[in-house]
């Protein structure tokens, strides 16, 4: 198949397509896992809860209606209402949107950045890796709240800047992870026999160390995600992050703490197991991957 | 060789250290105009913040600052906070020990129930309980921890009202003496809510080591011989299983310090989390940086002090 390629005098019909699909069901195989499922199936639902949800259910997150304050849980309201009279249901689908898209968006920074970081470290001179990993320890002896809630305390508070102060802030423990991968590989065999070729320091790092460390980036990205998603959760209950009106699940749960006092369940239940089902089907689906990476 | 050991992780230690001041030298001067503005507000008059800047000697290029920032540091003085009315060192104490007494007293619930939870499930690794164990951990770690503090006031404090909702006991405040029974009484749900998910965490670490220690073939002989299963746990299996323990523990500071924030926030708790939160919130940079600074220079000590222990301990850590 794919690697005899070369070897093949003529094209046979139908190859491209057999190549094309079983290296697909290959790399799906390669992951696949209940665990993997389950996580994928419960993140999927709750992107669609927060996208495709508002379109069935086209109701305004900010509408006040100030007759109907703080109602539990009921047909006309499934999810209750506020101490304003807002829909709840429709607070958690626009929450929803926020907090998801935070998460995937930061996590997509994050991730660039610890690459590109530890790439950069294993790559380098020695005594430039030991520079850049000892700086590396002196950002982790930080843990990221604690950063994150010294510049939302700077920043002005929006989806776009915390997006980035998220991603920004939450590479370090993923650079140590992809240095260390990249220093394990970088003595193999084959990539030696690479820079014996010729082969630029760029075109290994790329071609050869991030290849190979493929599955070990896809499940750390999981659990990127999922910290992020925590961490925003965090912000917007601290209120350092998402700004009312707008709605996020953890400023939800926020408004439900502030109102404790008079038990509103529903405040505080809906926010909380939204934060909690995202963060647990993000890591279940990194589990299930790290079960298939590992062989079990 | 032990010496020699140790010379070097004081190195790396102080080494980060440096590094973290530097860094949090570099945060104060990311603050928006500036640390004047920060110390007088937004609507400062342009004479007072160059007064200021004279006296704290900010109109001096930034490599001086930085060396006086040293010098500061050295002499304890943190700086001034404005919306508090206190130099912030003198203003940190009684915050700083509310919240090593709560971690304490959470990290040493975490570590009893991981022992116990971690036991059990290496002892039943590939039976329906240790799997169950197992899904338990996973959910239990995915609980945000102010969720956790939210439902945990919800239910105990409002529904059955067996705890107080938040705040601190023995009225310190007042000036009275300090009840330390009321003390304890109001620390039980914040320990609760910060040992939760640190719990679930070390006794999945706790759990794979018993597991793996319960394979080893010293084990089975054991067995045969007829050794009472309990005796085997305790004096077999904990103790080569809990070594690595100590090191862990000095991984999960920052964890604790994160679980901490959050808890205080939610139990108006008055620590070091509690502080942040509220100088975050009233952008009282000083205070802000200040307990950056210490929550970094905890972290690496406690990272310093389980690396140290765990070389005394294990003759093995040395020869690394």
């Amino acid at each position: 198949m794919n690697v005899n390629n070369s070897l093949v005098a003529r094209p046979i019909p139908g190859m491209f397509t057999r190549i094309w699909t079983d290296s697909l069901r290959h790399w799906v195989g390669q992951y696949s896992h209940p665990m993997t499922w389950t996580g994928l199936g419960l993140f999927v639902f709750l992107l669609l809860f927060s996208w495709v949800g508002p379109l069935l259910y086209p109701v305004s997150p900010l509408a006040i209606h100030a007759n109907h304050l703080l109602l539990a849980p009921s047909w006309q309201y499934p999810f209750g209402t506020d101490n304003l009279g807002r829909n709840m249901l429709a607070r958690m689908m626009d929450g929803g949107k926020a907090t998801l898209e935070v998460g995937l968006l930061g996590a997509v920074i994050a991730m660039f950045l610890g690459i590109l970081y530890g790439m950069v470290a294993a790559m380098s001179p020695r005594w430039l890796d030991k520079v850049l990993m000892r700086l590396l320890d002196a950002l982790l002896a930080l843990p990221g709240i604690v950063l994150m809630i010294f510049f939302a305390a700077i920043i002005p508070l929006n989806t776009l800047s915390l997006i980035l102060v998220l991603g920004c802030l939450s590479w370090p423990g993923l650079a140590r992870i992809v240095r260390n991968e990249a220093l394990a590989y970088k003595e193999r065999d084959y990539v030696l026999a690479a820079r014996q070729f010729g082969a630029s320091t760029l075109y290994i790092a790329r071609v050869h160390l991030l290849r190979s460390m493929l599955p070990i980036l896809i499940v750390n990205a999981t659990f990127m995600v999922a910290d992020l998603i925590l961490a925003l959760s965090g912000l917007s209950f601290l209120g350092l992050g998402i700004q009312p009106p707008h709605a996020s699940w953890g400023g939800l749960l926020n408004d439900g703490l502030q109102l404790v006092i008079i038990g509103p369940w529903w405040l505080i239940v809906f926010p909380g197991v939204a934060i909690f089902l995202a963060i647990v089907a993000m890591n279940v689906l990194g589990q299930g991957l790290l079960a298939r990476l590992e062989g079990r | 060789m032990l010496r020699r050991m140790i010379f070097n992780r004081l190195r790396t230690s102080a080494l980060s250290l440096i590094l973290l001041v530097t860094i949090v030298f570099f945060l104060i001067h990311a603050t928006p105009g500036g640390p004047a503005y920060s110390i007088l507000g937004m609507h400062a008059t342009p004479e007072a913040v160059a007064a200021l800047n004279k006296e704290m000697g900010l109109d001096h290029p930034l490599w001086q600052q930085y060396a006086i920032w040293w010098e500061h540091l050295f002499e304890g003085n943190l700086g001034y906070s404005f919306t508090q009315h206190a130099p912030v060192a003198s203003l940190m104490g009684s915050y700083l020990a509310n919240s090593i007494i709560l971690y304490v007293l959470a990290t040493v619930i975490a570590i009893f129930f991981s022992v116990l939870i971690g036991m059990f499930q290496g002892y039943w690794a590939e039976r329906t309980p240790g799997v169950l164990i197992g899904a338990g951990q996973i959910i239990v770690y995915s609980i945000p921890t102010f969720f956790i503090g939210v439902m945990l006031i919800l239910f105990f404090a409002i529904y059955v009202s067996w705890f107080p909702p938040g705040g601190i006991g023995g009225d310190q405040s007042a000036g009275g003496a300090l009840n330390i029974g009321s003390y304890f009484h109001h620390m039980v749900l914040p320990a609760i809510t910060i040992a939760l998910p640190l719990t679930a965490g070390l006794s999945r670490y706790f759990g794979h080591q018993a597991r793996s220690e319960y394979r080893l073939d010293y084990v089975r002989t054991a067995r045969a011989r007829g050794v009472p299963p309990l005796r085997i746990a305790v004096n077999h299996v904990l103790r080569n299983a809990i070594r690595p323990l100590v090191t862990v523990i000095g991984m999960m500071i920052p964890g604790i310090f994160v679980g901490g924030i959050l808890t205080e926030s939610v139990f108006n708790y008055p620590g070091l989390g509690w502080l942040l939160w509220r100088s975050a919130l009233e952008q009282d940079y000083p205070t802000l940086s200040a307990i950056v600074l210490l929550i970094g220079v905890l972290t690496i000590l406690g990272n310093l002090a389980a690396d140290l222990t765990n070389s005394i301990l294990d003759v093995r850590v040395r020869y690394e």
